[in-house]
């Protein structure tokens, strides 16, 4: 589908856009390509009519294990630009800093470390692997964790977030905790992760696209603001979509018992 | 005292009750329930002999939003709240009506939808073991928001970011809801709701007034800003008990032995007790 990637495998199942991270060989950790590839992965996936929910997960035996540093620091121009970006918070990386309004399920298949958080703080669902672990090594090596785990804290329990920012390296989170805990809705074993998130993805793919973008900025623009402030720009994107086709559709293939036809977004 | 056609308001001993009474409808709010909310509430919050507040559902649903029916039949449909959304000006929740007494929800059943308000904005929520919750706005074309907005600050944020994108395709478990903290009490069997309800209110109702009325305008206040700005704003909130004579009477009965007597509640805009 278009774009030909060295660290990324994009793809489209049905309506089901697939970003999947390929260095299985460096536990998916992220080089300059990668750091590159994302943006253009989100975007491509984004603007695909075809495409209304998202699924990224990686391929080999780790999820995503944040920057590839010892790679990066023999490209010091990609090293100098990312720097640029982090002191700006104008990173790339995840659906969120790419402002992708599609629904996006993060399917964690194995360890998340360090910066591969971002992926499971900027995702709208996050379903695991019984093999899926997560740690915050940044500490361990000198390094400050914070868009991560600022992410994570408006999302979870902070408890279990700060012992990890502060544990670093010496301890990991389960993916049976991190249910728990409400990080992830969903703990299935390994084999079977890529169908289960195929499925509910199925399943979010049913759903009014337009009212699910609006939905989308409604909740995380939520995140923003004080509680009155944010009800009111919630209560402005629920009217945007009010005489929008899928309001009458909706309620109208429900009544007929049929699967409704949305208009496409994108 | 207001009759009612679409809900039940009455009092047990300090508890008023706030039943939602269109059974037939899944207790589904038309156009009369949601002016007969905005009185109920206002009601309960004046009467100064009611210290807590209970809100459930007659029938096998707790409340399952708007009355699709109704908006799809009478021509006008979701325009008819085009000014009050746009302005946010709500009046059916304990939250909009500024109700500062406390607020238990008790769910006996279905939770769908715009029902997500009245667990949302409650301070809290107990069910029945076969409750169940789901948000199906998106699979009907509708966005969903301000109960959502509300409840993703109260609990982990992905499993309400689920039940709003994968609609009426899937539904939650009481027992899920209570281990991620949406609800604090399971009551097994269902029909055992009432009582734990009641009980548990009976227990709140022997707190000061006055005390719990200021710690809900601190912690919900907390809701509205930053970390700092909230701590400012509830040291106000704390200061403002100080002198009041239940603050006298709590260690005075506790060192009697007896059960205090509080100075009985003030409704928010102070025409009442």
């Amino acid at each position: 589908m278009g774009a030909d990637y060295k660290t990324l495998h994009v793809e489209s199942r049905g309506h089901v856009g697939w970003l999947i991270f390929d260095r299985p060989a460096k536990a998916n950790a992220m080089d300059a390509t990668m750091l590159d590839e994302l943006e253009a992965a989100w975007k491509q996936l984004d603007a695909d009519p075809h495409v209304r929910v998202i699924v990224n997960t990686g391929n080999g035996t780790a999820f995503q294990t944040g920057l590839d540093v010892a790679q990066l620091s023999r490209e010091p121009d990609a090293l100098r630009e990312q720097s640029r970006r982090t002191r700006r918070a104008e990173l790339r990386l995840t659906a969120w800093h790419n402002r992708v309004w599609k629904p996006v399920i993060a399917a964690v298949n194995g360890v998340c470390a360090g910066g591969g958080l971002h992926f499971v703080a900027d995702a709208d669902i996050v379903i695991c692997s019984t093999a899926a672990t997560f740690l915050d090594p940044h500490v361990s090596i000198g390094q400050v964790t914070a868009f991560e785990a600022i992410g994570l804290v408006r999302k979870s329990p902070m408890e279990p977030i700060t012992r990890m920012a502060l544990l670093g390296r010496h301890e990991r989170l389960s993916a049976e905790r991190a249910f728990e805990l409400g990080i992830c809705s969903e703990v299935v074993e390994p084999e079977q992760l890529l169908d289960a998130a195929q499925a509910l993805a199925d399943k979010i793919a049913k759903n009014s696209p337009a009212a699910m973008a609006a939905t989308k900025r409604a909740l995380w623009g939520a995140l923003e603001t004080g509680l009155t402030e944010a009800s009111k720009s919630g209560a402005m994107e629920m009217v945007t979509v009010w005489g929008h086709p899928d309001q009458i559709e909706g309620p109208a293939a429900f009544a007929e018992r049929r699967d409704p036809q949305w208009k496409e977004v994108g | 005292m207001t009759e009612y056609q679409t809900l039940i308001v009455e009092r047990r001993g300090a508890v008023g009750w706030l039943i939602n009474n269109r059974p037939e409808a899944l207790n589904a709010m038309n156009n009369a329930m949601r002016d007969e909310f905005a009185l109920a509430w206002k009601e309960l919050d004046d009467d100064p002999d009611v210290r807590v507040i209970v809100h459930t559902g007659n029938g096998r649903a707790f409340q399952t939003g708007a009355d699709v029916s109704e908006l799809a039949s009478d021509g006008i449909g979701m325009e008819r709240y085009r000014e009050s959304v746009e302005n946010f000006d709500m009046h059916f929740t304990s939250w909009h009506q500024k109700v500062w007494k406390p607020v238990i929800c008790a769910v006996n059943g279905i939770c769908a939808g715009g029902a997500f308000h009245f667990v949302a904005d409650a301070d809290i929520v107990i069910a029945a073991s076969d409750a169940q919750f789901m948000d199906p706005h998106v699979s009907v074309g509708q966005v969903v928001a301000v109960e959502a907005v509300a409840l993703l600050r109260k609990m982990p944020v992905e499993a309400v970011m689920r039940m709003a994108l994968v609609g009426r395709y899937e539904r939650m478990s009481a027992q899920r809801a209570y281990q991620l903290g949406m609800v604090s009490q399971i009551v097994d069997p269902p029909e055992n709701l009432r009582d734990a309800a009641q009980a548990l209110a009976e227990k709140i109702a022997k707190n000061s007034p006055a005390a719990m009325a200021a710690t809900k305008r601190a912690l919900w206040g907390a809701l509205e800003m930053g970390l700092t700005d909230a701590c400012k704003a509830g040291a106000m909130e704390l200061v403002s008990m100080w002198g009041h004579p239940d603050q006298l009477e709590g260690p005075a009965s506790f060192a009697e032995k007896r059960e205090p007597v509080w100075v009985a509640p003030v409704a928010a805009d102070g025409l009442s007790a």
